[in-house]
């Protein structure tokens, strides 16, 4: 009988803010750990939240073959640690940057108020088994998350403050916020016409949709809208979009829940317009005869299997002014509710959106709903990836340009 | 139990969780997943900011108190702190599902119940799907410094398959589900299943594009479910007025805010997803009038949201689970029935769209609804399928916009998926009502 386990550990501590101070501060450290076993072609699991025994887990996992889970495929074996944050930012330096932000936004800002929270988060993740796997990573997180409020407003919330790296700097996190607070209180008029340049963080709505259409399951047994078309050309040359395991872009480890690492930790799915591969685990690579992507998910006690993958465009622009050629262009900062119907046609309301240079904000927009397809966002209409350095809300940001029909 | 520490308030919550989870991918067994996990919240207040702790060493309480305690600055006076005055100290046990756990039925059985559902998967369009059972049952446990020591259960237990249907061209999902509380409600469904699968291949074969435009709009319960969490229910949880006095004048009890037609609740106390006969900070859930013929008249609280606004608390403080704090959320809410047929408000709609089920929701100052299953509505008939990306309206008109109330009436519960308040998501929350004729929303 083989044996694998796997752990993950969570430790976090977080500001709870509201109204613009801190409420309350919460500890967490969790842990979650899980034990499978193989034998004769079958896999069992053990697996619990807390730091149980792991010969309990092992009996769970023993009992549990007799489920007749099947599993025909070889373990994974070799050594891998990688340790994307060996210094984090500890509890103290956390809340002193809080209550340092919080003290900006109160003397400077005093038209709005902010909630939520602000947390710095280390995961370790292990998976060891008795073949001689052992890959380990570990990565912690500066996350500031906070709800923007007008005080004259009636709204829930009006827009957000993010940051999310590995490191903050407070010298251009201020450079960036200010002027996208100081644009919030410009409102300006809508640019003209009906297609205008509309750059995004990457969508979520399209990032779903990509993620199901381009799912090895889907694409095989026909329900992907991009079924039979591996090698067409289906988007723009310049739009590569990547199984991305890279935990410095994708802040993922970098073996999936079979404990499969990719070379370089990247896999082709589209690359210059170019359908080339969808995502796999084992078990849907060998049963449908398509390549092996390493895309096993699941949950931590539960049978590796496939669900959704990491994926990321490939930036692939440098200067969103030039491209622009003086056109003046939309950044959507919230745009929550829409989506694709299954066709691929696409609409949605934006919430908070300002006028856009290609370098700064300038001043906000008023409330509308944007209109495309999804060949047509990453097709004729697309614009590019950019790794703009003027706004700075995490590590290796990216935004998405496209035109879009806009209804006002 | 606890040696609470003196000069402060510390509340303790326990929640001890057995759960079921079989899944199969077509007819293949996936994963059959039994659990049993404990965890705990810890919460101190030294009347000036709160400290909180989750842990899983349930064995080693007491330090985590006294940890948190040795962070929090003690007062002598926190028993007058108009937040620690309003806690509520009950003492009481409802263990309702004890004897009918869900725990106590035997996998295999679970199992074979799935596997004859399964079997109504045969249709050729139907060319993959993902299937599963769940079950949970959590105890929860909650002692205060106040000296309230509540005990109560919940359990859930429910079967939904994932559809990926196929006519050519024409793809979609699709999902069949139903919830219930006790496993022999899941008994007896194969009419209701092969109903509403049948629903769904029509749908995926014959849906048309809808033409954009602003269109009355018939909700099914479901959809006046979701029309209701999102447009409104969110709008009248507490902590979001707190300080805020914008929010506080907008949403001035007794206002008026929709037609007299218009009644929205509450209720903790209905079994289902939403059911917390006591809150995450033993508060004793109550059954909340939100809206009364068309006033405001009521709002979701926390302790603290109730005592800073010098309100009554409501028993609406939840977590999503052990490794959070509780929250201002919703527990079943819903727009009481009204007393027209439906079929008397379909007969008087000339050119609308009826939204049957639904894929998500949200709520900011626009709130979305996007549909799963909609059809056309033409001279007082449901007629044509057709697909809708998202329907919008005004949180702050749309209230108002509500012509018509069905006497039909069902509150629903969910397998899968629930409410998000910020990093608190999924929590299983209960919703429905009439069917609803809103005068105007538009839709894409």
């Amino acid at each position: 009988m083989k044996k694998e386990t796997l752990s993950i550990r969570t430790k976090e501590t977080t500001a709870r803010i509201r109204n613009t101070a801190i409420e309350a501060v919460r500890t967490k450290d969790i842990v979650k750990k899980a034990v499978r076993v193989y034998d004769e072609g079958k896999i069992g699991i053990g697996g619990a939240v807390g730091d149980v025994d792991e010969r309990t887990l092992e009996q769970q996992a023993t009992d549990n073959l007799q489920a007749g889970v099947l599993y025909p495929h070889s373990l994974e074996t070799g050594k891998d640690h990688r340790d994307l944050n060996p210094s984090p930012m500890d509890a103290q330096t956390m809340v002193q940057h809080t209550e340092n932000v919080l003290n900006t936004l109160r003397k400077d800002f005093p038209e709005f108020s902010f909630s939520e929270a602000i947390t710095v988060r280390e995961t370790t993740y292990t998976m060891q088994n008795s073949e001689g796997l052992d890959l380990s990573y570990h990565d912690a997180a500066f996350e500031l998350g906070l709800i923007l409020k007008e005080k004259k407003s009636a709204n829930l919330f009006d827009g957000f403050v993010v940051f999310e790296g590995r490191n903050f700097d407070p010298k251009r996190f201020w450079e960036f916020n200010r002027e996208y607070l100081a644009a919030y209180n410009n409102p300006v008029d809508f640019p003209k016409g009906d297609k205008i340049p509309v750059f995004t963080f990457q969508s979520p709505e399209a990032k779903r949709f990509l993620m199901r259409s381009l799912n090895g399951e889907n694409y095989a047994t026909n329900s992907s809208l991009f079924s039979g078309k591996m090698g067409e050309k289906l988007f723009h040359e310049k739009f590569t979009l990547e199984q991305n395991r890279n935990p410095k872009e994708s802040r993922t480890a970098f073996f999936d829940n079979e404990g499969v690492r990719m070379s370089e930790d990247r896999v082709p799915l589209i690359e210059n317009g170019v359908l080339k591969n969808v995502f796999t685990d084992k078990e849907t690579a060998k049963r449908y005869n398509l390549n092996h992507t390493g895309a096993a998910g699941g949950a931590y006690d539960g049978v590796p299997s496939l669900s959704t993958a990491p994926l990321r465009i490939k930036t692939d622009s440098k200067d969103i002014k030039k491209a622009l050629k003086g056109q003046p262009a939309i950044f959507v900062v919230v745009s929550s509710g829409g989506d694709f119907t299954a066709d691929g046609t696409f609409a949605a309301p934006v919430q908070l959106a300002f006028l856009f240079d290609g370098e700064k904000l300038l001043g906000k927009l008023e409330e509308f709903t944007m209109r495309s397809t999804i060949y047509k966002m990453y097709g004729e209409d697309y614009i590019g990836t950019f790794n703009p350095d003027t706004i700075y809300i995490g590590d290796d940001l990216q935004i998405q340009g496209y035109y879009m029909d806009i209804k006002r | 139990m606890f040696d609470f520490p003196k000069h402060l308030y510390t509340d303790v919550r326990i929640e001890e969780t057995s759960t079921t989870k079989i899944s199969y991918k077509k007819s293949t067994l996936q994963e059959e997943k039994v659990r049993h996990n404990k965890g705990a919240f810890v919460r101190v207040f030294d009347g000036k900011r709160w400290y909180y702790a989750s842990t899983t060493d349930v064995e080693k309480l007491q330090d985590t108190i006294d940890e948190l305690a040795s962070m929090a600055t003690p007062d002598e006076n926190i028993d007058d702190h108009p937040v620690v005055k309003a806690f509520e100290t009950n003492q009481d046990t409802i263990l309702q599902y004890e004897d009918t756990a869900i725990a106590n039925v035997p996998v295999g059985k679970k199992r074979a119940l799935m596997e004859e559902y399964l079997e109504l998967l045969q249709a050729e369009a139907i060319v993959h799907h993902k299937s599963y059972y769940v079950d949970a049952r959590t105890v929860k446990s909650i002692y205060s410094s106040k000296g309230a020591n509540v005990t109560f259960d919940k359990q859930s237990c429910g079967i939904r398959m994932d559809l990926d249907i196929v006519f050519g061209d024409k793809k979609d999902q699709a999902s069949v589900s139903r919830a219930a509380i006790h496993f022999e409600e899941l008994a007896g469904l194969k009419d209701y299943f092969e109903t509403e699968i049948d629903k769904n291949l029509a749908f995926v074969r014959d849906a048309e594009p809808v033409e954009a435009g602003t269109y009355p709009v018939l909700l099914s319960p479901l959809a006046t479910g979701v029309f209701t969490h999102e447009s409104f229910g969110h709008k009248s949880e507490a902590d979001f007025m707190v300080g805020d006095e914008t929010m506080a004048k907008e949403w001035k009890l007794g206002k008026e805010i929709g037609q007299k037609h218009l009644n929205i609740l509450d209720d903790g106390n209905v079994h289902g997803s939403g059911y917390a006969p006591y809150d995450d900070e033993g508060t004793k859930s109550e059954k909340t009038s939100i809206i009364t013929d068309g006033k405001l008249t009521g709002r979701l609280h926390s302790i603290q949201t109730a005592a800073l606004m010098e309100e009554g608390p409501t028993g609406n403080a939840r977590a999503v689970n052990f490794e959070f704090e509780p929250i201002v959320r919703m527990t079943t809410t819903y727009i009481d029935k009204g007393d027209k047929p439906l079929k008397d408000i379909v007969a008087n709609v000339k050119n609308g769209v009826y939204i049957d089920t639904i894929k998500h929701g949200s709520g900011m100052s626009t709130f979305t609804i996007a549909p799963d299953r909609a059809y056309k509505i033409e001279n007082g008939e449901i007629t044509t399928p057709i697909k809708v990306s998202v329907v919008t309206g005004s949180v702050f008109k749309t209230l108002s916009l509500v012509d018509e109330l069905s006497e039909e009436f069902e509150l629903l519960s969910f397998v899968g998926g629930g409410c998000g308040k910020m990093e608190q998501f999924p929590l299983s929350v209960g919703f429905g009502g009439p069917y609803t004729l809103v005068r105007e929303l538009k839709v894409e």
